[in-house]
């Protein structure tokens, strides 16, 4: 989960402060990004700011987490900063305190409340049509689309002989495929990448977020304004399945959206110019976090959603050995070369395939880009429930510390010693701090880099270490030397 | 390269976050808001309740919650509701769908992120419900609430909701709950450490109990038995019942906080109830790990005797089956059990006399043991 929550973290908080406040303006992007982005602690500490009049004294904040805490409490602060969501002021005594900025807090408040007439959570469509979309339809769609997509990426003489009807892709998603370097076209024949490798073992809701942020960074490009295409897609994300909405409330911008979703199956709407749409599970699900979810939708999306998508049972379909060997319950071409992609392939049955994870199939696999935490969490969310079952029994039983693994920890472990036989050098791009006069001088700041997680090298001897931010580190530096 | 090795498993890190499913038991006993009108009528403070129970939706798409009535003659749900039409209001379930219904005008729906409107409908309707059908015979000679029968519902619906959630997630759980719902409850005190406590805590869904209390505690004596039985079940399962206090003071609510390691605060100044709800109650249990919590440190652990109901400092308890009582049992027999039990010289002193007589015993004993080498057992008798 990870790895799903910092893609569109990592994109937000590249955004100048002023497009923060823009964003903010709409409850429904305040709740999304309340809910989505931030860890449990930070949602601890803005809900209690919420409602306050006067600004809680950082003191206070200090002593409400526990000691041993201190960790946790720092990146939760620093990560509401860099939202631009709270802020440091100062009380009336002139004591250092914090607050929750303005158009966040009131947006919040206001979504928590409903209390202000902002439509900022859409319009239902109040037509009874006979022609309404069951939630299972909207299912259906969404996994025929965004399959469609993959195929594509994978290479879709997969899908031909299948007996799937063929979904035709338009211009403007292959466009944005490819202005995200996940395939690159030579000569009229589609290629994956590394990153588009990368990309499809994803689990669903993160290959969403990582499309919809290309497509808000390309939308500047082609004349929208990226705010509002941004706060259009956490708007959807409030939506509720299986209800259509009117479009007359859309401002043209937010049309335009509309249509190209259409394309991935994150929403669904008859025809281009119909005047109601509907979410999918895709975009209702966008705030959820991946894991709390992965199961729907990886059932709605691999699973015998439709009468041809007969892939597999419940949420997931991948049974693996301690020897190694790997069961997969599919028949959807696009699982199956997403499978091949690490393992060697011995037998297919018409439901069944079995085959078994190699050195050599890891690092093909590794040769092309993938990494061993891809493959791992590509196997995680696809686990068989019966292994999800029989292994969480098994392991909590015996080792009570650690927590209960899915998958085998032998497959697992020696999966990320293969890669680790290759990767001998990691670049980190970030910041070196050094030339500290005295080793007090060098410790504060260090042990503080530490503290907020950005710390990924020191040396107590070269009084130097190594962040991946520097602002906060500065900013320590700075008070320090006020301070004094 | 050393920085793998075998001692050091890879695992995904700990971060399948578990949603949520709040419970809350709302006190609507008529004669305890009565008292509170002035500072805190009822309608503003299921306001209060309704923002924050948004709140706590709003923390995480899964998250779920419940609100039980108890009210003065029955305990009753204010969300989900289960007796109408179970098609059109089934509770929001794992995936966060709330069924549908189509009464809605235009009006202010788009204002409202649609979860949170559908649970304050249910909730302000239902309480006008209960409110409606409660009529003055009710409350006249009956002042308490149905504390008890609000914590079982509670309590069964958390249960029914635990193991829905590991059925839809795969948890270890779902073989033990079942395991043990088959045997029936004959072999439950056997197997340990409870069933829910034997698969990852992190895992499974994180319930808790937050009771708004207004009713004061020597109304609720009478149900002192099974209050207390619904608080060594959520000991049992992990969860822990927070207590709101708006006013009185409820000895057995202490206690239910105590034991369940919940939070305990009694509002001083009620007005701010919305303050206090969003910061010491809505952290949910991962996050209290980081947290110092508002708890009490002098909690009353008085009980109330089996025979009379009454709250006692000091008492008599049966040997057999730890049942309390204010006096004497008649016909020295325990009420509860039935064994014949002798405190005819309760207050004399028998303990000196016995323990020299024992200390003798032992000597004797001693020696005998360790004589018998040469001679042999003698026969006994």
């Amino acid at each position: 989960m990870a790895a799903s929550t910092s893609r569109p973290l990592e994109y937000l908080e590249g955004l100048p402060g002023m497009t923060f406040n823009k964003l903010y303006q709409q409850p429904s992007t305040a709740l999304a990004i309340f809910r989505r982005m931030l860890p449990d602690l930070a949602k601890c500490f803005v809900m209690a700011l919420l409602y306050l009049k006067d600004p809680l004294p950082t003191q206070d904040l200090e002593l409400w987490v526990k000691a041993e805490s201190k960790k946790q409490r720092d990146n939760a602060l620093s990560i509401l900063g860099r939202l631009h969501i709270l802020s440091k002021t100062l009380t009336s005594e002139n004591v250092s305190a914090y607050m929750v900025t303005n158009p966040f807090a009131d947006s919040l408040r206001k979504a928590l409340t409903g209390s202000e007439d902002s439509q900022s959570f859409g319009v239902f469509s109040q037509h009874r049509n006979e022609h309404r979309k069951s939630i299972s339809d909207l299912d259906e769609y969404a996994r025929r689309q965004w399959e469609g997509v993959l195929g594509y990426m994978v290479g879709t003489e997969y899908l031909k002989d299948s007996g799937h009807p063929e979904v035709s892709l338009s211009k403007g998603v292959k466009q944005l495929l490819q202005a995200g370097h996940l395939v690159e076209i030579y000569e009229r024949r589609t290629e994956i990448t590394k990153d588009g490798f990368a990309f499809v073992l994803q689990d669903v809701n993160t290959q969403v977020w990582h499309i919809l942020i290309l497509y808000v960074e390309s939308a500047e490009a082609i004349g929208m304004d990226s705010v509002e295409v941004l706060s259009f897609l956490f708007l959807l994300s409030s939506l509720e399945l299986g209800q259509s909405y009117e479009k007359k409330y859309l401002s043209p911008v937010q049309l335009r959206t509309l249509a190209d979703l259409a394309d991935f199956g994150i929403i669904y709407q008859r025809s281009p110019d119909a005047p109601r749409f509907y979410p999918t599970r895709l975009a209702t699900t966008l705030t959820s976090d991946s894991s709390a979810l992965s199961g729907t939708v990886g059932s709605s999306l691999n699973g015998p959603a439709g009468p041809q998508g007969a892939s597999g049972t419940g949420s997931g379909f991948i049974v693996i050995e301690t020897n190694y060997r790997l069961y997969a319950y599919t028949s959807s071409p696009l699982q199956i070369s997403l499978i091949s992609l690490f393992t060697t392939l011995k037998y297919r049955f018409p439901n069944l395939i079995t085959g078994k994870i190699t050195r050599q199939s890891v690092r093909r696999a590794i040769d092309m880009g993938i990494t061993a935490d891809q493959i791992i969490s590509y196997l995680h969310t696809h686990a068989h429930p019966q292994l999800r079952k029989h292994n969480a029994g098994h392991s909590t039983s015996n080792t009570a510390g650690i927590p209960p693994s899915i998958l085998p920890p032998t497959v697992t472990d020696q999966i990320r010693l293969w890669q680790l036989e290759r990767d001998r050098l990691r670049a980190t791009s970030g910041f070196l701090f050094k030339e500290f006069t005295s080793l007090q001088e060098y410790q504060a700041p260090c042990q503080y880099a530490a503290e907020i997680g950005v710390l990924v090298w020191k040396s107590d001897r070269k009084r130097m270490f190594f962040v991946t931010r520097h602002e906060q580190v500065a900013a320590f530096l700075r008070s320090k030397k006020e301070m004094r | 390269m050393n920085s793998v090795d075998a001692s050091e498993h890879y695992e995904l890190n700990a971060t399948e976050l578990a949603p949520s499913l709040l419970t809350i038991v709302l006190d609507t006993n008529p004669h305890a808001w009565a008292s509170l009108e002035s500072s805190l009528p009822l309608t503003k403070a299921v306001a209060n309740l309704l923002v924050f129970i948004n709140a706590h939706l709003a923390c995480n798409y899964a998250n779920e919650v419940a609100v039980v009535a108890s009210h003065t003659t029955k305990a009753t749900w204010l969300y989900p509701v289960h007796d109408d039409d179970v098609s059109q209001q089934q509770p929001a379930d794992a995936d966060g769908d709330v069924a549908m219904n189509g009464e809605n005008g235009t009006g202010s729906q788009s204002n409202k992120y649609r979860p949170f409107r559908m649970v304050e409908e249910r909730v302000t309707q239902r309480l006008k419900q209960l409110l409606d059908s409660t009529n003055s015979d009710d409350l006249r000679g009956n002042t308490s609430t149905m504390l008890a029968g609000a914590l079982t519902l509670a309590l069964s619906n958390i249960n029914r909701r635990t193991i829905a959630w590991a059925e839809k997630h795969g948890g270890a759980d779902l073989e033990d709950a079942a395991g043990d719902g088959g045997t029936g409850g004959g072999n439950a005190g056997g197997t340990g450490p409870g069933r829910y406590s034997a698969s990852n805590d992190e895992e499974r869904l994180q319930s808790r109990i937050l009771i708004v209390s207004v009713s004061g505690s020597s109304d609720s004596a009478h149900q002192y038995i099974p209050v207390m039985n619904s608080i060594f079940a959520c000991q049992r399962l992990h969860i822990p019942i927070d207590v709101c206090k708006l006013s009185g003071d409820a000895v057995f609510l202490q206690q239910a906080c105590d034991a369940t390691k919940g939070v305990y605060m009694a509002l001083s100044e009620p007005r701010g109830l919305l303050q206090y709800l969003m910061m010491a109650f809505l952290p949910d249990q991962r996050s209290r790990k980081h947290l110092v919590l508002p708890t009490r440190v002098d909690v009353d652990f008085r009980a109330a005797c089996f025979c009379h109901r009454r709250v006692v400092d000091i008492g008599y308890v049966c040997s057999i089956c730890l049942s309390i009582f204010c006096e004497p049992p008649p016909d020295n027999e325990c009420l509860t059990c039935g064994t014949p039990l002798d405190v005819g010289d309760f207050g004399s002193k028998p303990a000196l006399i016995p323990r020299k007589k024992k200390k003798k015993k032992r000597v004797n004993g001693t020696s005998t043991v360790g004589t018998p080498m040469s001679t042999g057992t003698p026969p006994p008798g």
